[in-house]
């Protein structure tokens, strides 16, 4: 079976195309090749999970010869265990739901064919990750993926805030990708193949130097993607894009692909602890500044866009210590719980028209099931058991603290902080949404409506996840980790009762103070209370600033000194060198003006002097 | 002895002259281009078909008689898995430009004459890439000249004469020094025979001397392909030159001298390639970075000319080109040779696509295109988006394995050369991948996205006609089929390049 | 010494049957009628000289032929295939003249039979002076080229510009060649002798020793060459040229320009490599400078030219300056070799031939369009292709070739075949002047080319700017197109003959 897989990339790639070019010809219009494509493609991945689960730890690899390179031989192909098998179906799911959203969220849009075929390139370009068996095909999923985003984010490109916002993903993704190019070189170079599995396989024996400084280089990639500091920036931007697209880019694609990579490659990051001491201090910083970021911004979708960085920042920190298992298994809790937030919000939006919920507030009578999902999904979010994300972010605290050292204690200290200003967010994100009274321009009894059934109808769906990937307690008997076959060397998903119990009593505690806040001044936002102390908040602490500052212009700047060091000197040098020899032309045209006698004593001066020279050097 | 290469360049000569004495109507004329150059891409499709796979490294369809032994010149042709991919790009791309000649004359009309022009071009093109004597080269390699001037200065834009008269005076200033180059390595090893030659691997020709050759053809070739600070003619060129001009310029003629580093340069002056390459490679990567911030306050400012950032994007490209030559390695001219292939297909789309632009809104600075071509034009704008993210580089597409290859080889060069100067030189090249991405889609941004000018708010634009799609449509297959599948053209030259560097 | 032997008529045939058609016109131009005496002329000219190229085609068929000898054993007149190369270069080059000519005496201002006559006579000249082998006769030849060429130049009554135009041409004939004898003079007091053998034998006992007598010979061997660098216009013996050239009628300036440098190089070679041989490393260096010097100066005052046959006088200038370009391996110790230095007079020859064809056919189209236009600016030739296109585009083809790119690539080759002589000679630098020469030459053979076939002309001014019907005029353009359009195919007889020639 697995010598199909290459169908799970194919099929959307195929709709794709279809899409693109014959939608008119295909009777129902540009939805039905997107939502089958997926949905074949889904299939398929069921399949390969089933297969996977039947024999654990199994590796299938299926490969043709790609094209000679000097010294290596590329093969592409596609390399089936249980972590590639699991990813994927979550993909192809929340890819399949954002289709299904789509038709009616995207309803009336003039573009929407381009935009169902890019979405289906994108879930592509997602699975070709997933599953490739060589770098070098990852690296051509991974970057049109960064392509795909960077199409949908600038979907509404007759907006200033799209263009820049789509230049904005793709040139910061792009910074990361050069260092992730190299640290294919340096690693393929080492393991003397660019195939993963050689790559992985001979990760313990390649020398420390070049093992770390692969682990590091493709660290940069990993950071872009996934949106960690200090290449975090784009995301936020990013919300400029229609709401599905926000929905696929944090739940299934983009931004999982970086956590993913490094859990296909673990091997690698094993044998580089540097490189995971790096990663795990970013994760920290991230963890923390993003949720802080999110509990004062007002725009929702940018509440949402934080905190999907700051919880991305958890799995980083769990494969940072070694929480392999915990960490996939926040990866698809999250892809869960941030799939349905998003979609929830794109609800919210399509019905209030704002971002803003300085303009929302009272909708649960209005939007009653897109309340008690958003709810289910917030929940999730700030950690609160039984909902999946409590489970998955306990695990990866526990392994901290029991196996990551001194990086580990950081990692669980922040851990804890953040989960509380977590809590905090996600409480105010429903309270300033769905409670309090209505602050906006709409008449909400008349205007105010729930979506239709295709679009609630994923929320239920992916509430239900949401709830369902939480339910087991007692996590070693749990599912997905025995289908993931964890590289050897890793910590086991393990969690201790009073660890739950701990971070429990803090989310309470977070949302508890934020309830608090709102039944004292139902109309205020709960974040003033933190006055100025706010301020870097509200500005993300001025990163964008700074880069602007030392970086963009200071670019711009010399790129107009080069162009004008091309005009005035280089090509003025070229042009001065003719100018020059036309104008010698017209002085020695001068001399040639007519005049006998100059003429002839010229002559025969110059005669003398050859004569007298050459006799001269002939005597001596 | 096989006859087919004769007739590769008879074909377009023939043509070039019936054209040019023949006065037909210009509709006549049209037709005729294209049918003799659908002929020759039928001819380069059969050297192809006839052409052994299995054995890349040896010239196959070889010609070989006396010429003129006074001075020992053989007319002497052939084609090997180095030259083959570009023999076919060379008459695909003229095949293409004659098919939207049928559709779009520039202004100056004259189509009988434009077509001779390129049909000349043609011979010259196809002639350098399978001419195997230095002097039988170096003659094609001045055919391209005139023509081209003359494409320049009759069917260019405003300020044609200037441009036309630097590029062709430029050109010969190399091409002048690279024919003494050529006569020293012949004073040394005594034959002009490029098959010899690169067998010999520079016997019988002193250190010095190879070191003096060398650089009298590195001014020619990089005069040509263009190097890094010798790249000043080019981006007039373009920017006068008429779309077909352009596509050939850069999908061809730039070509000529990278080829001719690989070809000539590199195995016959071997000391003295390994003693140039780290200049050679600085040089590149210089040329990359210099370009693409260039092309970056050119993208920026509302006054620029499209054709001109797009020129000047070449100069980036051939950077990476460069380098990988530099590296003297197998992979790094892999890369040379296959981002040859590749700027010539994206970038002459690219300049088809300008040029298409410039015909509807009669002009191609940014100001007055104004943007939102993707809502006037909405195929012409899709392909503009294409071509742009083909040519930074997007693996997946052609573009990405030219430079990938580059900066792989410069991160294990040759033994001899310094490998801490070339892994700095890949990491600077790498930062010029992320300018060529800024640049573009700033570009982009300008044209293609955002509101529509108010001068073309109501009136409205033409979208592609079929000979454009006709000319276009196979350039953005190819960018696509190579991406996917490089082994169109890496294995086809990877054994002869191996034998290069033996 | 005595002369008293039998004279070998065959191998004096060519200049003596120019001279006896020289006569012939002179004398019928009394008793032909006079509305048959243009074409009387004109017709005997060309079939004395069609002869006299039978003559030497006989001649090049049979071996080396030496006549007017000394006791001693040397020859005053040799006819190898050195003397027959330029003897037919210098035949044909004066059929296309005679061509050019026919066209010339419609305005009546340039009377026909003298016009021949002294044409004739000049060419006989340089046949002599081609198999000269005696200083004296050399001498004698050349003042027979030059002198009727000074009333060539003014022939064209009430024309104040050919007059002041023979003037100059005469006077720095006559300084110069004053110059030329005293360095005779002084070779001779040195060597006793005026047999280039034994000048050769003396000055090779005398190079290695130094003082006086050595300096004096280098003194004379230096002055010798003046004369001659006066004929090919090497700076800074030029001045006359543009003057001259813009003065004469045009086909004179094409006489002179081909004709009468090819037999300067003609004496120069014999003299530098029959005589004066031992004294490679003095004049070795002198005619590299010279050339270098020469080609510069040409093209950079040819690029602020805007009369048409000036521009085309200091071409010839700059080209005169590649010709120089091999003699210039001298300079080196590499280059005095025999085999480098044979090799060195074959390049210089073999430019001769396609400079001849292609710069005969220039001037040849200059002819025609200048026929249109008296005044002769650059600018008349804009459009010319709406015009006349076959002329047009001919005449793009020999400016091409003298710019030596293709598609006159009779041009390319002659450029390839003097670089190859220098660099094998070890005087790269010379190559790599020359080399950039080719670029400041472009630059203004491209002018003129792109004048002609810029604008859509208008059918009407198309229709008055059409060149007057020249039957002549058009075969001689043909016979030179045809000639260089050979070269440019393969020009391996060429460089065969010259092979032959310079051994």
């Amino acid at each position: 079976m697995t010598h199909w897989a290459w169908l799970v990339p194919a099929l959307p790639a195929f709709a794709a195309v279809v899409g693109l070019f014959l939608s008119r010809y295909v009777p129902g219009g540009p939805a039905v090749p997107a939502i089958v494509g997926t949905a074949l493609s889904l299939l398929v991945a069921v399949v390969l999970l089933a297969d996977a689960e039947s024999n654990p730890g199994a590796v299938h690899q299926t490969t043709v010869p790609w094209t000679p390179l000097d010294g290596f031989h590329l093969s592409i192909g596609t390399r089936i265990d249980g972590l590639a098998a699991v990813t994927s179906v979550m993909v192809a799911i929340v890819a399949l739901l954002v289709q299904i959203y789509s038709t009616a969220y995207m309803a009336g849009d003039p573009r929407y064919s381009t935009y169902a075929a890019e979405v289906s390139l994108f879930t592509a370009a997602m699975l070709l990750v997933v599953v490739a068996s060589d770098l070098f095909e990852l690296l051509i999923g991974w970057e049109v993926m960064g392509l795909c985003s960077y199409l949908l984010i600038g979907h509404y490109w007759q907006t200033e805030g799209a263009r820049s916002a789509a230049v904005k993903a793709f040139v910061t993704t792009r910074i990361g990708d050069t260092g992730f190019l190299f640290g294919i070189f340096v690693l393929g170079v080492a393991a003397g193949s660019f195939d993963v599995g050689q790559v992985v396989g001979r990760a313990s024996a390649m020398s420390h130097a070049a093992v770390t400084a692969g682990a590091l280089l493709l660290l940069a990639g990993v950071v872009g993607k996934s949106a960690q500091f200090p290449l975090h920036v784009w995301l936020p931007d990013a919300m400029a894009g229609p709401t599905p697209i926000s929905a696929l880019i944090h739940a299934a694609t983009m931004v999982a692909a970086g956590i993913y990579v490094v859990a296909r490659l673990y091997p690698v990051y094993l044998a580089a602890p540097d490189a995971r001491t790096v990663l795990g201090v970013i994760a920290c910083l991230t963890m923390l500044g993003a949720a802080l970021a999110a509990l004062a911004e007002d725009d929702l979708k940018r509440v949402l866009a934080w905190s999907t960085v700051s919880q991305l920042a958890y799995m980083g920190a769990g494969l940072a210590v070694g929480a392999w298992t915990a960490s996939i298994y926040h990866l698809l809790a999250h892809a869960g719980f941030k799939a349905l937030l998003f979609l929830a919000a794109g609800s919210v939006l399509r019905s209030v028209g704002t971002n803003l919920m300085s303009e929302m507030g009272g909708l649960r009578q209005r939007l009653p099931v897109t309340f008690v999902t958003a709810v289910i999904g917030a929940a999730a979010l700030a950690g609160l058991p039984p909902f999946a994300g409590a489970f998955s972010k306990d695990a990866i605290l526990t392994a901290a603290r029991e196996h990551g050292g001194a990086l580990g204690t950081a990692v669980y200290a922040v851990g804890l902080v953040t989960a509380f200003v977590t809590a905090a967010y996600a409480t105010r994100f429903i309270v300033r949404t769905f409670f309090g009274s209505y602050r906006g321009a709409l008449d909400v009894r008349a205007q105010v409506h729930e979506s239709p059934l295709v679009m609630t109808a994923p929320l239920v769906v992916l509430a239900a996840a949401c709830i369902l990937l939480g339910a087991p307690v007692v996590p070693n008997s749990y599912g997905v980790a025995s289908w993931l076959d964890a590289p050897t060397g890793t910590v086991p998903l393990h969690l201790d009762a009073a660890g739950v119990v701990l971070s429990a009593v803090i989310v309470i505690a977070g949302s508890a103070a934020v309830v608090a806040l709102y039944r004292r001044r139902p109309d205020e936002d709960p974040v003033t209370v933190l006055g100025h102390a706010a301020t870097p908040l509200v500005h993300a602490f001025w990163v964008d600033d700074v880069y602007e500052r030392l970086v963009v212009r200071p670019a711009y700047a010399t790129a107009r000194a080069m162009r004008l060091t091309d005009d005035s000197a280089i090509d003025a040098a070229v042009v001065a060198s003719g100018q020059g020899t036309s104008a010698v032309g017209a002085l020695l045209r001068r001399l040639q003006n007519g005049n006998v006698q100059a003429y002839v004593s010229g002559l025969v001066v110059v005669v003398i002097a050859i004569v007298m020279t050459v006799s001269l050097a002939v005597a001596r | 002895m096989s006859p087919l290469l004769p007739v590769l360049l008879g074909v377009p000569a023939v043509g070039a002259a019936v054209l040019a004495l023949v006065p037909l109507p210009d509709r006549a004329a049209r037709w005729i281009g294209l049918v003799v150059t659908t002929a020759t891409l039928v001819v380069a499709a059969v050297t192809t078909a006839r052409f052994d796979f299995g054995a890349t490294s040896r010239f196959t369809d070889v010609v070989d008689v006396r010429w003129l032994p006074a001075i020992g010149v053989r007319f002497h042709l052939g084609v090997d898995g180095i030259s083959l991919p570009l023999v076919v790009l060379t008459a695909l791309l003229t095949m293409l430009c004659a098919a939207y000649t049928i559709g779009t004359v520039p202004d100056a009309g004259r189509t009988r004459q434009l077509l001779a022009l390129v049909l000349l071009l043609e011979v010259g093109m196809l002639g350098t890439f399978v001419a195997l004597d230095l002097v039988l080269f170096f003659v094609f390699f001045e055919v391209v000249l005139i023509p081209m001037y003359f494409l320049i200065a009759i069917w260019g834009g405003n300020d044609r004469g200037r441009a036309a008269t630097k590029f062709i005076l430029f050109t010969l200033l190399g091409s002048g020094l690279m024919l003494v180059g050529f006569l020293l390595i012949y004073s040394g090893a005594g034959t002009f025979d490029v098959v010899a030659l690169s067998r010999a691997h520079g016997a019988g020709i002193a250190r010095s001397t190879q070191l003096f050759a060398f650089v009298l053809l590195l001014l020619g070739f990089g005069i040509k392909s263009p190097m890094w600070p010798l790249h000043t003619w080019l981006p007039d060129a373009h920017t006068e030159a008429p779309t077909i001009g352009s596509v050939l310029l850069a999908g061809v003629l730039l070509k000529m001298g990278t080829y001719g580093l690989v070809r000539i340069a590199v195995p016959d002056l071997p000391t003295a390639a390994h003693d140039v390459a780290p200049a050679l490679g600085v040089l590149a990567v210089a040329g990359i970075i210099y370009a693409t911030l260039v092309c970056i306050a050119l993208a920026t400012d509302p006054q620029a000319d499209l054709k001109r950032l797009i020129a000047f994007s070449s100069v980036g490209h051939m950077g990476f080109v460069l380098l990988g030559i530099a590296t003297l390695t197998a992979t790094g001219i892999q890369g040379a040779l296959v981002g040859n292939i590749a700027h010539g297909v994206i970038t002459g789309l690219l300049f088809f696509l300008v040029g298409g632009l410039k015909d509807r809104y009669h002009t191609s600075t940014f100001r007055e295109i104004g943007g939102g071509v993707l809502a006037k034009a909405p195929v012409l704008g899709g392909l503009t988006v294409f071509a742009a993210i083909a040519s930074l580089g997007l693996p997946g597409l052609a573009g990405f394995w030219g430079e990938m290859l580059a900066m792989l080889g410069s991160y294990q060069p040759a033994q001899t050369l310094s490998r801490p100067l070339f892994v700095v030189l890949m990491a600077v090249a790498g930062v010029g991948t992320i300018f060529t991405a800024v640049y573009f889609l700033a570009m982009l941004r300008r044209v293609t996205y955002g509101l529509v000018g108010d001068a073309w708010r109501e009136r409205p634009l033409r979208d592609v006609i079929a000979t454009d799609l006709i000319a276009w449509v196979p350039l953005v297959v190819l960018a696509v089929a190579i991406g996917v599948w490089p082994k169109l053209v890496l294995g086809i030259s990877s054994g002869a390049v191996h034998e290069l560097l033996r | 010494m005595s002369l008293t032997q039998a004279i070998d008529y065959a191998a004096i045939s060519p200049p003596l049957v120019i001279a006896v058609t020289a006569l012939v016109v002179l004398v019928g131009d009394l008793f032909v009628p006079p509305g048959l005496r243009r074409a009387f002329a004109a017709a005997t000219s060309i079939a004395g000289t069609a002869a006299a190229l039978g003559a030497t085609a006989w001649l090049a068929t049979t071996s080396a032929r030496h006549t007017f000898c000394f006791s001693s054993g040397g020859c005053s007149y040799v006819v190898d295939d050195f003397t027959l190369f330029f003897q037919v270069l210098f035949l044909g080059s004066a059929l296309v003249v005679l061509l050019l000519s026919v066209a010339l005496f419609a305005d009546r201002r340039i009377p026909t039979g003298e016009y021949h006559v002294l044409l004739l006579s000049s060419l006989a000249g340089m046949l002599v002076l081609a198999a000269a082998r005696d200083l004296l006769t050399l001498l004698v030849a050349l003042e027979v080229v030059s002198l009727p060429a000074f009333v060539l130049v003014g022939l064209r009554r009430g024309d104040p510009r050919g007059g002041e135009a023979a003037l100059k041409f005469f006077l720095f004939s006559v300084v110069s060649t004053a110059l030329t004898v005293y360095g005779m003079a002084l070779v001779y007091g040195v060597t006793g002798s005026i047999e280039f053998g034994h000048i050769a034998a003396a000055l090779g006992q005398l190079r290695p020793h130094r003082g006086a007598m050595a300096a004096t010979a280098a003194a004379g061997v230096v002055l010798v060459l003046v004369g001659f660098g006066f004929k090919v216009s090497a700076v800074p013996f030029h001045f006359w040229a543009p003057d001259t050239y813009q003065g004469a009628p045009v086909p004179i300036a094409a006489f002179l320009s081909v004709a009468s440098k090819a037999a300067g190089f003609a004496g120069l070679i014999v003299l530098l490599l029959d005589a004066f041989r031992p004294y490679a490393d003095v004049w070795g260096p002198v005619l590299a400078v010279l050339a270098a010097v020469t080609m510069t100066v040409g093209n950079v005052v040819a690029l602020r030219q805007w009369h048409l046959v000036r521009l085309l006088a200091w071409s010839t200038v700059a080209q005169a300056g590649y010709l120089l370009v091999p003699l210039g391996v001298a300079a080196t110790a590499h280059g005095r070799s025999d085999v480098v230095l044979a090799e060195a007079v074959r390049a210089t020859l073999g430019y001769l031939g396609i400079y001849a064809a292609m710069n005969l056919g220039a001037f040849a189209c200059a002819v025609m369009v200048s026929r249109r236009s008296p005044r002769g600016a650059i600018t008349d030739v804009r459009g010319l292709v709406w015009s006349s296109p076959v002329v047009a585009v001919c005449f793009a083809f020999f400016l091409t070739a003298l710019a030596g790119l293709p598609p006159g690539v009779a041009g390319l080759f002659a450029k390839v075949v003097v670089l190859q002589a220098a660099v094998h000679g070890h005087v790269t630098w010379l190559a790599i002047v020359a080399a950039v020469n080719t670029v400041i030459g472009l630059a203004y053979y491209l002018r003129v080319a792109a004048l002609m076939f810029a604008g859509p002309g208008d059918p009407e001014s198309a229709r008055s700017a059409r060149l007057r019907p020249d039957g002549a005029a058009a075969a001689a353009v043909a016979l030179t197109a045809v000639l260089t359009v050979a070269l440019s195919i393969d020009p391996q007889p060429l460089l065969h003959a010259a092979g032959l020639a310079s051994h």
